[in-house]
């Protein structure tokens, strides 16, 4: 037998016992399991064990030196695997860096390629959406119906519509994610307003598609990779120098692919775009003296993919800019270890679990007093704002980028 | 703890004071109780030279003059390098108690509110039923009068499905120490209490425990359900796993005691346990109210150097790189479990900035084989020299070479980092951490104002 006859031999093997082999990439997350010293911090931090308990969801201690420890059983974790909301609280507070986020992601992609009757029913659903979109969200099927939910929400709001701007070697491409396109409309609007009153010279992408995160987060692999492709050749197409977006999510995962495939231009948030490349003099100019709204009292809901997988700069650059609004005073939450919900596609499957997660946050924010809750990302937005409706809280809810879009002086 | 005491020292100096860390430091692994040295750094077979001082050390003051009559080098010397020869132990002394008080000023009506004192070592009770000598222990792990009467009457209760504590083992443990010494109480009995933060009777964690009894009117049931075995016994006193509340502890410890009519206290945990958790806490709130900038999730990974000095410190985020470019630097980076110092076949490394470590003898570290400086025995009253192992430095704590002199003019370093302090051997940790950290910060913060 030549060594290419083995080769092939083995891996036929492998396949018949429902082991796949793990890609290059995927080597520094598996040994990163080794470090666990199996101290159990994490479980003291994890959001979802606070929300459900360890009987429902058994941990990150237990999905490191557990779950992950046998491939050919990996089908056999489907029922605590999918509950992770992905949050990353645990990979931050381990001493020895074990990268559980990851390691569920890479779980949830042997469970989906072997066993797929295992994989939540939900995520199968957005799956076939995003399959026949390249999309994470079904879209408008009637355009018109589209713009009049837009126009609706921006003139609640009292923001301006701008006509899109499509063009080839802007400087930036603004990508608002499937929930702004497709969803929340108005941070999309929102975003383009505060570019342009900065006059940031900008794009967006003729045909919206995905950055992969959500068929990633359901362990399709391969539909993650076809769109992060796709993304990447639009982006090439359009010869932008940077790439900015208002999704929390698509931050830390078009960061995150655009170092792998070598896309050699930066990522930013839009707080960390107006911070570092407008600058908080410029936007204290704009936002600063406004008397056309009255004080308000303003906490903010850190994103985990900002804060825990991205950095939490960030979150200190919303402050800042915050800061500089007039009349904005900013409370700020002490919930600790927080997490939306909204995370790890949990929501699409065990929604109860994803709303007792958020109930922690929810208490938080009623202890600081705040009349007004901002998020820089739509979906722990939507996700907040749904369940403190539901909770018969007086407090409001807005995308950051709406919140600033409102207060700038209209061109 | 040694970077937090070093950054809200800095900062009540007025300073703009950045703390990067990667989680939570090694503090959230402790038990929450603060040790200043309950004994001899190397071990019991050195009780030979010290006939006269009882070992464990009675008090802090004790342990503090045998260490730096023995071994200078130890940190707690360091602190008393400045001072004239025959003031050092003096004041040593004076920094420590001074340490104590800060400490305990500061997280007064926390969650991890402290009582004890530099007069005496306490010995609060564990979970494994054994005793641990240490100096501060938070407020609802103090019992005033468990030792006081003979006729004391003690429970230790468990609940169901907790595996992390078991009352029968902890009893028989506790009793047959007791008997042992002789000392009060001598009638020690167990309950399970049937409490489930999810409703089910089993796996059951400390931190749902803690978590569930921060919440309003849980102190009803637990009380309900406690009281049925202390009139069974006749108990005056309940030791519970330390799981009281994150939040909430010291108030459902006063609820319950008004409950119930006895006193109830908590047992010291193993790490990482919900005391650790309330003292992490409680110290990030003492350092951002002082004016501190805590930046987690960044691990500081090198440093650019220009002539003698730190010019800026890399770190790096999950996704993202900051160059920041600080007057003064504190590493209190930890040993083998905080991730300063890293160990394999090959040597031992200090990790950030590539400092030179020393063994517990101050020798240089870079080639030693870490099996050589570990005991045969893993539980042995000699620990492991290897865990002595970590930067050897001059008398304002700066890290120095082979050849005595400091890396860097204005790089100082705090807490576990630093050699010859063995602390799980010495029972040292939290100690040692605070008083060079303040030290350390103190030092930081005068050059910074100097270079200003």
């Amino acid at each position: 037998m030549t060594e290419e006859e083995a080769f092939e031999f083995v891996k036929n093997t492998l396949k018949e016992e429902r082991i796949t082999p793990y890609h290059k990439n995927e080597i520094e997350i598996v040994h990163s399991v080794e470090g666990c010293i199996n101290c159990g911090l994490c479980i003291n931090h994890c959001p979802v064990v606070a929300a459900v308990g360890v009987d429902r969801f058994t941990g990150p201690r237990s999905i490191a030196v557990e779950l992950s420890r046998s491939p050919p059983e990996f089908w056999s974790t489907a029922d605590k695997i999918y509950l992770c909301t992905g949050c990353g609280t645990c990979r931050e507070v381990c001493p020895k860096n074990v990268n559980v986020p990851e390691v569920v992601n890479l779980v949830r992609a042997r469970i989906f390629e072997h066993r797929p009757d295992l994989v939540p029913k939900g995520l199968h659903m957005v799956r076939e959406i995003i399959v026949e979109h390249n999309l994470a969200f079904e879209p408008w099927e009637d355009p018109e119906e589209k713009v009049e939910s837009r126009d609706v929400r921006l003139e609640r709001l009292d923001i301006p519509y701008t006509e899109d701007i499509i063009k080839k070697n802007a400087e930036v491409l603004f990508y608002p994610g499937c929930q702004a396109e497709e969803r929340a409309q108005e941070v999309r609007e929102a975003a383009k307003v505060v570019l342009n009153y900065f006059d940031v010279d900008y794009t967006l992408l003729d045909d919206m598609s995905c950055c992969g995160l959500p068929s990633a987060l359901m362990g399709d692999d391969e539909t993650s990779q076809r769109l992060a492709g796709l993304l990447k050749e639009k982006v090439a197409g359009l010869g932008v120098k940077k790439v900015v977006t208002t999704c929390a999510g698509c931050t830390s995962n078009i960061s995150d692919i655009s170092l792998q495939d070598q896309w050699s231009i930066p990522v930013y948030h839009m707080v960390e775009y107006l911070a570092e490349e407008v600058g908080l003099d410029r936007l204290k100019q704009a936002l600063g003296s406004s008397k056309e709204f009255s004080e308000v009292t303003v906490t903010v809901h850190d994103p985990c993919h900002l804060i825990r997988h991205t950095s939490r700069r960030t979150m200190q650059d919303a402050i800042e800019i915050l800061k500089v609004i007039s009349g904005v005073k900013v409370a700020i939450s002490e919930a600790e270890d927080s997490c939306c919900g909204g995370g790890g596609l949990v929501a699409y499957h065990s929604k109860d679990v994803a709303d007792s997660v958020v109930q922690e946050n929810l208490i938080s924010i009623d202890k600081t007093g705040a009349e007004r809750l901002v998020a820089p990302c739509p979906l722990c937005t939507a996700q907040i704002e749904a369940n403190l409706f539901k909770s018969g809280s007086s407090v409001e809810v807005d995308d950051l980028m709406v919140f600033i879009a409102q207060r700038l002086p209209k061109k | 703890m040694a970077g937090l005491a070093a950054g809200t020292i800095a900062a009540e100096n007025g300073l703009e004071t950045l703390m990067l860390r990667t989680g939570q430091s090694a503090t959230a692994y402790s038990s929450g109780a603060i040790d200043i040295i309950g004994y001899p750094p190397e071990g019991l077979a050195l009780k030979e030279y010290l006939p006269d001082t009882e070992v464990p050390f009675k008090t802090p003051s004790d342990g503090l003059r045998a260490i730096l009559t023995l071994f200078p080098f130890h940190p707690y010397g360091i602190i008393g390098f400045g001072a004239d020869d025959d003031k050092v132990v003096e004041s040593v002394i004076a920094h420590v108690k001074e340490s104590i008080s800060w400490l305990k000023e500061r997280l007064a009506g926390s969650c991890a509110a402290l009582i004890g004192g530099f007069e005496r070592n306490i010995y609060p009770i564990t979970v494994l039923g054994t005793t641990k000598p240490t100096c501060l222990i938070q407020e609802t792990m103090w019992s005033e009068t468990l030792n006081a009467n003979p006729d004391n009457v003690l429970i230790f209760a468990g609940f169901r499905g907790h595996a992390e504590f078991n009352a029968l083992s902890t009893t028989r443990a506790y009793l047959e120490n007791q008997l042992r010494t002789g000392k009060p109480p001598h009638k020690v009995g167990h309950c399970v209490l049937e409490i489930s933060p999810f409703g089910k009777p089993y796996n059951i964690s400390s931190i749902e425990l803690a978590r569930h009894f921060d919440h309003d009117g849980s102190m009803v049931d637990l009380a309900a359900a406690i009281k049925k075995h202390v009139d069974q016994l006749g108990a005056t006193h309940v030791a519970i796993p330390p799981v009281l509340g994150i939040e909430q502890a010291l108030q459902n410890k006063a609820e319950l005691q008004k409950e119930l009519g006895v006193e109830v206290f908590e047992l010291v945990a193993l790490p990482p346990s919900v005391p650790g958790f309330r003292l992490q806490r409680a110290m990030d709130r003492t350092f951002k109210n002082a004016g501190g900038t805590l930046l987690i999730g960044h691990q500081a990974r090198s440093a650019i150097f220009k002539n003698d000095m730190i010019e800026s410190v890399v770190a790096q985020s999950p996704r993202r790189e900051v160059t920041i470019s600080p007057k003064t630097v504190i590493l209190a980076s930890g040993k083998f479990i905080g991730g300063g110092l890293e160990a394999d076949e090959n040597g031992i490394r200090e990790t950030v900035l590539d400092l030179m470590p020393v063994t517990t003898n101050l020798h240089p570290a870079e080639e030693v084989r870490p099996v050589y400086h570990t005991n045969v025995f893993s539980l042995s009253p000699d620990g492991h020299a290897v865990l002595g192992a970590g930067l050897a430095v001059d008398m304002d704590f700066r890290p120095i070479d082979a050849d005595g002199v400091e890396r860097a003019k204005n790089l100082f370093c705090a807490g576990s980092i630093l050699a010859k302090y063995n602390y799980s051997l010495e029972k040292s940790g939290l100690g040692v951490a605070l008083s060079t950290g303040l030290a350390a910060g103190r030092n930081a913060a005068r050059m910074a104002k100097e270079v200003s």
